[in-house]
């Protein structure tokens, strides 16, 4: 209903006109109250106009009622009069002439009263009745003095044949103005009933105008506020939406067409602000692009690396065993040595390829554990089964084993057991009499491996620093002991893929004991 | 010479030398090819009795090669011993998925891989 009038009446238009007016919001609120305030006291002054002008059009009646009464007392003191000429003519008195002149008087005086404020044609009515009047009066005078003379006869007949029809004419000349007073007041009575009546209606058309003028201010003046209020909701809506390249339009050119810029002023700054958010996230983006490529070239890189430089060493580990298996023939005694320390050396740069190859992929974040099911026993027997030769070299007592009733485990089995190989790799190395035992087992959700030995054991201060890259305790000893010093920084770095974490207690010259837990299945989403 | 062929895909010369070298005192008879699509072709022509299978090689790699010799009829019941980079990283897995009989982790002990061959091909 209201859509339909702002937008297919006049007025919409009207709406539109106010809000472009340029007032504040307080100005046309007080204009429109003014308007209407204004109109009501218009209203008041036509009423009491009105009750003026009636109560003087009832004076009016009343006094044409009085000039009826009047013309009504004329005829009455006529008929006396008559009625008196003839109680004298009865009595043969003329004492009763007395009270003829004194109806005589009211007649006159009533009609001097009634020629004042008298109508033209009234006037030469009421001239006529006074010449008649007088001439009658001179009758009456006549037949007075007859009468004093005791002729009764003569009076009779002056009486008969001149005054009676003299008050005659009178009378009808009075009843011709008692009827024109009467014909007056009914004409007035009419025209002050039809006034009144038109008066009724006039009001009733102001008082409905007034009103309809106040509901169309009042509808006007609240929909050119209420229109651009509706239109920020919007506005706003869309931006809470996202569209920061929304705009608000509106006609106001008061506080709500301040308010209305200074919207599209934010919206603005709002979609400024996210077209830069949104170049720098695509800046990020193309540079998080690069640096993956640069990250898929490096992991490519050592892929080839890691075949490149296997490839000669296949050859010249393959060429030193074939020849130590004689497949070339006898090999003469003092060249026994010499090729076993080439096959010594050549095994140890191939683990220490293995360890900084591995290593690069774990620090490039391209190491991925292979997830499989694999059983801890199968670890442990993999491991004993590897270094026990080493052990029996050294003289020394190995022990591996662990829990019996261990479930299968998930996780990348190959690393774990990579993992406890360093482990006991060292403890064999680092040991030269003694035991080095090998224990697993299930705690809860986690397994622990423990590793320990009868070896030289750590110092405190180095305790912490033990798992970093190319940390064994010295020099001298990485000489004696040999060892690429990354074995104890994969196994740290592996098992916390794992989701679990490594330790190490010792006690210098007596021995150490390597720890690690990890969960017992690994669970997917750990995996990075 | 009748003794049984073994096919060997490798671009690395000493290598292919040693592999040679190894085969000399048994009765295997070696022929060569030196990069993926040429070992196809030479595997199709001779049809060989055991093949030994570089992962990484020029033209076309061991495990593609190994995919088109499993689905020719001719070579589909070839032994095929496929030599990765190393085991670790899971190319054993993608050997096996190639269709590889066994893999060898380079570097190999030419003890072993001679245990391998006649454990899958015994001589006579």
């Amino acid at each position: 209903m209201v859509h339909f009038l702002l937008t297919r009446s006049l007025l919409g238009s009207l709406v539109h006109w106010v809000a472009a007016i340029k007032a504040s919001v307080h100005a046309k609120l007080l204009a429109g109250y003014f308007l209407v305030t204004l109109l009501v006291i218009g209203m008041g002054a036509m009423s009491l106009q009105t009750i003026a002008k009636m109560s003087s059009q009832s004076q009016l009646l009343d006094e044409a009622h009085e000039r009826v009464h009047w013309s009504q007392e004329i005829q009455h003191a006529l008929a006396m009069q008559m009625n008196f000429t003839a109680m004298a003519l009865l009595l043969r008195s003329e004492a009763t002439v007395e009270n003829i002149l004194r109806e005589n008087n009211r007649f006159n005086n009533t009609l001097a009263r009634l020629e004042t404020a008298a109508q033209p044609e009234e006037v030469e009515l009421i001239q006529r009745i006074r010449a008649a009047q007088g001439e009658a009066l001179t009758t009456v005078a006549d037949i007075a003095n007859l009468i004093r003379d005791g002729k009764v006869e003569d009076a009779m007949r002056l009486q008969q044949n001149k005054q009676y029809p003299l008050y005659r004419r009178i009378e009808a000349f009075v009843t011709q103005l008692v009827e024109r007073e009467r014909n007056k007041m009914d004409r007035l009575r009419a025209s002050v009933a039809a006034a009144n009546r038109n008066t009724l209606i006039l009001m009733a058309i102001s008082a409905v105008t007034l009103m309809l003028v106040a509901l169309l201010l009042g509808f006007v003046i609240s929909w050119s506020f209420i229109l651009p209020v509706q239109k920020a909701h919007g506005f706003l809506s869309e931006v809470a939406k996202g569209n920061f390249a929304a705009t608000i339009n509106v006609p106001n050119r008061d506080e709500f067409g301040a308010l209305a810029a200074h919207m599209n002023h934010m919206g603005q700054e709002l979609h400024r602000l996210y077209e830069s958010q949104h170049q720098a996230a695509q800046e990020l983006q193309r540079l998080n692009e690069q640096l993956q490529q640069a990250s898929k070239a490096k992991s490519n890189f050592l892929a080839n690396m890691s075949h490149e430089l296997r490839t000669p060493m296949n050859a010249i580990l393959g060429f030193v065993e074939m020849m130590l298996d004689e497949i070339y023939g006898d090999v003469p005694v003092h060249l026994r040595e010499p090729l076993t320390d080439v096959q010594t050396n050549g095994k140890h740069l191939l683990r220490l390829i293995n360890d900084v190859l591995d290593l690069s992929k774990i620090e490039a974040g391209r190491m991925e554990l292979v997830l499989t099911e694999y059983s801890v026993q199968d670890v442990v027997e993999i491991v004993r089964t590897s270094l026990q030769s080493l052990a029996l070299e050294k003289g020394l007592e190995f022990i591996a084993a662990s829990e019996d009733d261990i479930p299968l485990a998930l996780g990348d089995g190959k690393r774990i057991t990579q993992c406890l190989m360093n482990l006991v790799g060292n403890a064999l190395k680092f040991s030269k009499h003694g035991r080095v035992a090998v224990w697993v087992e299930q705690q809860g959700e986690n397994l622990l491996y423990r590793v320990s030995d009868t070896g030289i054991g750590i110092p405190k201060e180095e305790l912490e620093n033990i798992f970093g890259e190319f940390q064994q305790v010295d020099t001298a000893i990485t000489r004696e002991f040999s060892g690429t010093g990354l074995g104890l920084n994969i196994t740290k770095k592996f098992v916390e893929m794992h989701g679990g974490r490594i330790w190490v207690e010792s006690e210098l010259g007596k021995g150490s004991t390597f720890f690690f837990a990890i969960p017992l299945r690994m669970n997917h989403v750990e995996v990075t | 010479m009748s003794g049984k062929t073994i096919l060997y895909v490798e671009d690395n010369e000493f290598n292919m030398k040693m592999v040679r070298q190894l085969l000399v005192r048994t009765t295997y008879r070696l022929i060569e090819a030196t990069d993926g699509e040429l070992g196809v072709a030479t595997a199709l022509k001779e049809v060989p009795d055991l093949i030994l299978m570089d992962i990484q090689l020029p033209k076309m790699s061991g495990l593609e090669a190994t995919r088109r010799l499993r689905a020719d009829p001719k070579t589909a019941a070839i032994p095929i011993v496929v030599i990765t980079s190393f085991a670790l990283s899971g190319d054993d897995q993608k050997a096996k998925d190639a269709g590889a009989t066994a893999y060898m982790a380079k570097p190999y002990s030419p003890r072993e891989l001679l245990q391998t061959i006649r454990t899958l091909l015994p001589e006579q």
